[in-house]
This record gives C-alpha cells, sequence and structure tokens, in this order.
C-alpha cells in the first residue's frame, strides 16, 4: 500500500530529517511510528500527505508515486489520507457538526449525503450528542474525537496520526487509541506517530523506531522500549 | 460547477466580508479612492483628445495668389493643389471680390473702401486648403509655397506646433498615471484582502489538508473581491459623475470656446468600463493574495 524506497530529507535549514528510510506498509496495517522528538516522526507524517517532498527517494501510495503528482493533484491524494494532529485543527467558529461535515462540503458532496454519513461518525467517536457544541466548549479528547471524525469522514483508505495523544490524559489517551483501533478493524490502514509508551505497549502492533531520522528497529508485534 | 456549490461560494464570501468589517471598508474605500483618480485622469485625457482633434480638424493653410495672375490660371493653381498634393481633402477658393467684402464688411454698412481705395481692388485671391491628417499640414504647405504663382502660405505654423506638442503629453502622461494608478490599485487592494486572507489561513490549512482544490478555496476569496471592487467603484463612479457634471457646467459657463466633453453615451459608457475595472481589480487582488497561501 505504501512503499517508502531510500527516502532522505535534508530542510533547507540544513536540519537531517530523515535518512535512508526503506519501508513498506501493508494495507489494513496499524502502525506505530516511535521515537524521541526531533527523531523524524513528523517529517515522515509530511512526506506521506505530501506535506513536504523527500530530498532523495521514492514513495509510493497504491502503487503510484506520489512525487511525481502534478500540483493539482495533491488534493486527491490527500482525500485518500485522513490526517489528524496533535493540535486537533478545527475551526473554532463552527460547530462539531459543521467542523466534520465541512470536510464533505469541500469535496462537494451533495447536502443529503453529508448528513447521515456526519452523524455515523460522530457517533462512531461517541460524539453524537455534541453536534451543536463549539471546540471550545469541548474538552480536548472530544476535540480531538472530532478531529478523527473530520479524517474518516469520506472513508479514507489511510489514516495519518500525528501525535494525537500528545495534549491529552492517560484516559482520554486510551479513547482515542480504542477509536483509531476501531477504525482500522474497519479496513483501513491506520499509522500513528507517537512517544506515548503506555499507548504503543497496550496493543501490541507493529513498531517502527526512529532514531536520528534512521529507523533502528522495526518490530512487527512490538512495544515502545526495544525488549532484547 | 453544481448550483449548490455556488451558493455556498456565495455564502462564505457574504459572511466574510461581514465577519471583516473593517477590512471590507478599508478595501472599497482603497478601491474607491483609486479608481476615483483613475477616472478623473481619464476624463483628463479624453477632454485632452477632443480639445486636440477639434483643433486639429480646425487647422488651415491659407495660400494666398500674386495679384497679377489671371483668375483662370488661379483656377488652375486649385486643380493642381487638390489633385497634386498629397493629403488634401479640399481646397476652397475666396476670391478677391469676395476678401474685399468681407473686408468691407469690418469696416461697417456704409463704408466706401472701394472708392478709398481708387476704384481697384488690391486683394489677392487666395485658397483655404484642408488636410486629411493634421501631420500633414506642414508638408501640404511646404508643397503649396513651391508653386511659382502662390506668394504666400499661412497655417498658424509654430504655435500649432506647440499646442500639439503639449495636448500630445497631456495624453501620454495621463495614460502612464492610469496605468500605474492601476497597478498601485491592484496592488493596495491584494494588500488590504491579503489581510482578511491572513485572517482565514488557518481555515485554508485545513481545506488544504482535508483535500479542496485550489480553485475551490479559491472562489469565495475570488468573489469577495469581486463585491468588494463593485461596491468601491460604484462609490468612485458616483462621485467621479456628480462632480465631473458640475465642474463641466461651471467651465463651460466661463470657457465656453473649449470643446469639453458632456456626451452622456460617452461619460456612460465610461463609467462602465470603471466599474469593470474595479470588478477586474478587486477579483485579481484578492486571488493574487489567496495564493500565496495556497502552497501548503
Amino acid at each position: 500500500m505504501i512503499q517508502l524506497f531510500n527516502v532522505s530529507k535534508v530542510y533547507s535549514n540544513g536540519v537531517k530529517a530523515l535518512s535512508d528510510i526503506n519501508l513498506e506498509i501493508e494495507k489494513g496495517e496499524f502502525l506505530f511510528i516511535v521515537g524521541a522528538s526531533g527523531a523524524g516522526k513528523s517529517s515522515f507524517i509530511k512526506l506521506l500527505i505530501r506535506d513536504e517532498i523527500p530530498t532523495k527517494g521514492q514513495i509510493m501510495i497504491g502503487g503510484r508515486s506520489i512525487l511525481r503528482l502534478k500540483r493539482s493533484e495533491v488534493p486527491h491524494l490527500r482525500r485518500k489520507i485522513g490526517v489528524v494532529f496533535q493540535d486537533y485543527r478545527l475551526l473554532e467558529n463552527r460547530t462539531v457538526f459543521e467542523n466534520v461535515s465541512f470536510a464533505l462540503e469541500v469535496l462537494q458532496c451533495p447536502s443529503w449525503q453529508i448528513k447521515p454519513r456526519a452523524l455515523q461518525v460522530l457517533q462512531m467517536v461517541g460524539l453524537s450528542s455534541k453536534c451543536d457544541a463549539f471546540p471550545a466548549q469541548l474538552s480536548g479528547g472530544e476535540q480531538q474525537r472530532v478531529a478523527i471524525a473530520r479524517a474518516i469522514i469520506n472513508t479514507p483508505r489511510i489514516l495519518v496520526a500525528d501525535e494525537p495523544t500528545g495534549n491529552l490524559d492517560p484516559d482520554n489517551s486510551k479513547e482515542i487509541l480504542k477509536i483509531l483501533y476501531r477504525i482500522n478493524k474497519l479496513g483501513t490502514t491506520v499509522i500513528v506517530a507517537t512517544h506515548d509508551q503506555e499507548m504503543v505497549d497496550s496493543i501490541r502492533k507493529r513498531v517502527i523506531a526512529l532514531e536520528k531520522g534512521r529507523i533502528v528497529r522495526d518490530d512487527l508485534r512490538g512495544a515502545y522500549r526495544c525488549e532484547a | 460547477m453544481r448550483l449548490r456549490t455556488v451558493l455556498y461560494f456565495m455564502r462564505q464570501a457574504f459572511v466574510s466580508l461581514s465577519r471583516n468589517g473593517w477590512m471590507s471598508i478599508l478595501s472599497v474605500a482603497t478601491v474607491a479612492i483609486a479608481l476615483f483618480i483613475i477616472g478623473s485622469f481619464f476624463l483628463l485625457v479624453a477632454n485632452a483628445n477632443a480639445i486636440a482633434s477639434q483643433l486639429e480638424s480646425d487647422v488651415r493653410i491659407v495660400a494666398f495668389v500674386d495679384v497679377s495672375v489671371p483668375r483662370e490660371e488661379v483656377l488652375e493653381i486649385r486643380e493642381k493643389i487638390s489633385k497634386d498634393i498629397d493629403g488634401v481633402v479640399d481646397v476652397q477658393l475666396v476670391p478677391k471680390e469676395e476678401g474685399l467684402k468681407k473686408l468691407g464688411e469690418r469696416f461697417g454698412e456704409n463704408n466706401n473702401l472701394i472708392t478709398a481705395l481708387g476704384g481697384k481692388n488690391p486683394l489677392p485671391d487666395y485658397f483655404i486648403i484642408r488636410a486629411e491628417q493634421p501631420q500633414e499640414v506642414k508638408n501640404i504647405a511646404r508643397a503649396v509655397d513651391g508653386i511659382d504663382q502662390v506668394e504666400k502660405v499661412d497655417y498658424g505654423g509654430k504655435v500649432i506646433e506647440r499646442l500639439f506638442e503639449i495636448l500630445r503629453w497631456v495624453r501620454l502622461l495621463g495614460w502612464a498615471a492610469m496605468v500605474m494608478l492601476t497597478g498601485a490599485a491592484v496592488f493596495l487592494i491584494s494588500v488590504t484582502i491579503r489581510l482578511t486572507v491572513y485572517a482565514r489561513h488557518k481555515e485554508i490549512n485545513i481545506m488544504k489538508y482535508i483535500g479542496a482544490t485550489d480553485w475551490f478555496i479559491s472562489w469565495p476569496f475570488f468573489l469577495e473581491g469581486m463585491i468588494l471592487g463593485l461596491i468601491g467603484a460604484a462609490i468612485a463612479l458616483g462621485t467621479l459623475y456628480f462632480s465631473y457634471v458640475s465642474l463641466i457646467q461651471n467651465l463651460t459657463l466661463t470657457l465656453n470656446f473649449i470643446p469639453f466633453i458632456s456626451d452622456p453615451v460617452f461619460l456612460g459608457r465610461t463609467l462602465c468600463w470603471l466599474l469593470l475595472l474595479g470588478v477586474v481589480v478587486g477579483a485579481l487582488g484578492s486571488l493574487i493574495s489567496v495564493r500565496r497561501y495556497l502552497k501548503v
């Protein structure tokens, strides 16, 4: 589903974020990218959604190089990949329902399709009772669940989350993980970049550890720390 | 484009206009002032053109024939001028009798100019020649002067040339000012709209991540710019129209020999063009500023 070949990323200010990454991610996989701050997790995510372009190497998604995409094709790539950020990135002046349906609005879906789908995903993240609330009236965990609902409303094949629990307490983190796990069970490939050890250790899934921009470990049923 | 999408864009544009109230007012004022100045320059140039062409069509060459030349020969010369010299539209012969009559009229009804002159008419026959193009006047004058029997040629020479020179500069500077002002207006509007866009860059950013296309993101801003441009232009045109009309009314009272433009068709067309310019400038200005935030 996702393949990276010899991918390196050096930013224009000279910072080497990723070096020589080779990786294959299967369809329907659940994958953690772990590592300390500055290890290259966010850069990895940015490369996948073509927010950044690698300095070297090739990235294939669904058998197509995403580096060769024209500017006008990038939106279509992003529709196949739902993104969740640490800081939620919700629109403050819109309700929960509007934030979620916004994603389909942008894709010009007819409204008779939008409403039931929005209610469905909000129910999935357990927020159907908060439809008319504004983001500021929600807790951090709830806001992140809205962000997840928005990311999956157009049923992307891949969901990437960059530190989704970075701002949350353990209980809320668990809740987020549960939701991500459920989404994965429905067939979506889920990639989570995190340094939340508890989350990684609670479900034994594939773990890729980054250190100074290199893959130092790739365990199929791994934990946050190396169990050698 | 679906109707729903169009409505969505319109709603977004109006929501943004009212949400950024002060910025919207600022942008409208910018467009209004810029268009008012551009419009003023345009009317200045148009009037300079009108005056110039009026003067140009008035330029005539007067050629005096030697007094001793008999009438038949004078008629031949007339044929020659109208046929052989390029750019001549019309040659009118003013015979010496008519010249004397005109002169007599100046002295009053009951004069006996002819007696005073000893019963002989001392005036020469002369031609009034009109040129097709004002630029040809000089050459025609020279060619007519080359004819042996022609004693003297007069066409206002230096004065007319100076006047044309001045009018040409007025036109040139007017156009240059208009072009520069239009550029400045686009720039100013794009700066003001950029601020409203900046206020929404977070939203633009989220839209990009969700997978909205560039044009989908740009359209509401594009419409917003058009609306700003339209309102600004309407204000500018109203002001311009009323101040121009009252100015012309006052000027024609004191300077009624100058042919100021007051043709309503021309004015209407000018105002329409300015309105269009306002809309285009507004749309362009906002498009330029949105593009900067689309590079995510």
